[in-house]
């Protein structure tokens, strides 16, 4: 809950994803489901109508259906970077469910933790940044203490 | 066999002593001493850090205003100008940038920081032509606010 003690990282994106072409990061989709339990309702609702039109909308993301008995039904999303997300689907609704996929498409797969700053440039200064010499030509001369003329 | 009170002798303590005491722990992995280790002075020493952290929000909000607000100051004095006196003509001439912003043109383009400076040298000019020469000239470009709706 500290700054030091969790992680954190700036703004970016992955090998500057968007600049060119815009690549989805999303590698790979598992939705592990039970055919008979009642959590699963809305993943099977979704299976049902869903799943075929999203495959067909992200043609660059492999998207698994494993049935298998499990008592809460879950999606594993894994990216390009090799992050793995899972997000347990208990008792969602179908269109829940699209939400969620939608929201995990568009993830790059970059971690999900404090981002320092809400903005990065590579370029932060077009004029050049500023040092002691931008608005004093050194022929003036170094800076000294006024008491000179005192002494 | 009827001696039943020996087995109420036994207390059975609560199973998941291991995990609440690594979840303290975990916060304080980055600590210095034995405070780092041991759970009871782990758990005074994250106390106290979050309760630095929380006082910390407030206080990084103060100290980065004063920061860019010293650093506008330099600045503007490098062009002849002091910091109130830029700052409240920029505000007469609905120049509405905040402090952060001035301050990192101050640092990365210090041209537009040149022509912001002497924008608010030109209206306090005109300032000082309506206070002190008084009616008959007329008003200056500066001065006239335009109101857009």
């Amino acid at each position: 809950m500290t700054a030091r003690g969790t992680a954190s990282r700036f703004l970016s994106s992955v090998l500057q994803n968007g600049v060119g072409r815009y690549v989805c990061q999303l590698k790979r989709v598992s939705i592990i489901f039970s055919k008979n339990a009642q959590s699963s309702l809305g993943v099977r609702e979704f299976i049902e109508e869903g799943v075929v039109d999203y495959a067909k909308k992200n043609p660059a993301t492999v998207v698994y259906v494993s049935p298998q008995s499990c008592r809460i039904p879950k999606i594993v999303a894994e990216y390009l970077n090799g992050n793995v997300r899972e997000e347990l689907v208990t008792s969602k609704t179908s269109p829940q469910i699209s939400e969620l996929l939608t929201k995990l498409t568009n993830q790059s797969g970059l971690d999900i933790i404090r981002i320092r700053k809400p903005f990065h440039t590579d370029n932060p200064s077009i004029q050049g940044q500023w040092h002691p010499f931008t608005n004093r030509a050194p022929s003036i001369g170094p800076i000294r203490p006024q008491n000179q003329d005192a002494e | 066999m009827v001696f039943l009170t020996l087995s109420c002798w036994i207390r059975s303590r609560g199973p998941d002593r291991y995990w609440k005491v690594q979840d303290v722990l975990k916060h304080a992995r980055h600590f210095r001493g034995r405070k780092n280790r041991c759970y009871s002075l782990a758990v005074r020493a994250v106390r106290r850090a979050f309760v630095y952290a929380t006082t910390g929000r407030r206080l990084k909000k103060r100290n980065m205003r004063t920061l860019w607000i010293t650093r506008i100051a330099a600045a503007s004095r490098e062009h002849g100008m002091k910091y109130p006196a830029l700052m409240h003509n920029l505000t007469k001439t609905s120049v509405q940038l905040n402090r952060r912003v001035i301050c990192d043109l101050a640092v990365t383009e210090p041209r537009s920081f040149l022509s912001l400076a002497k924008l608010a040298r030109a209206r306090q000019q005109e300032g000082f032509r309506a206070a002190l020469g008084d009616g008959k000239e007329p008003a200056g470009v500066f001065s006239r606010v335009v109101l857009l709706q």
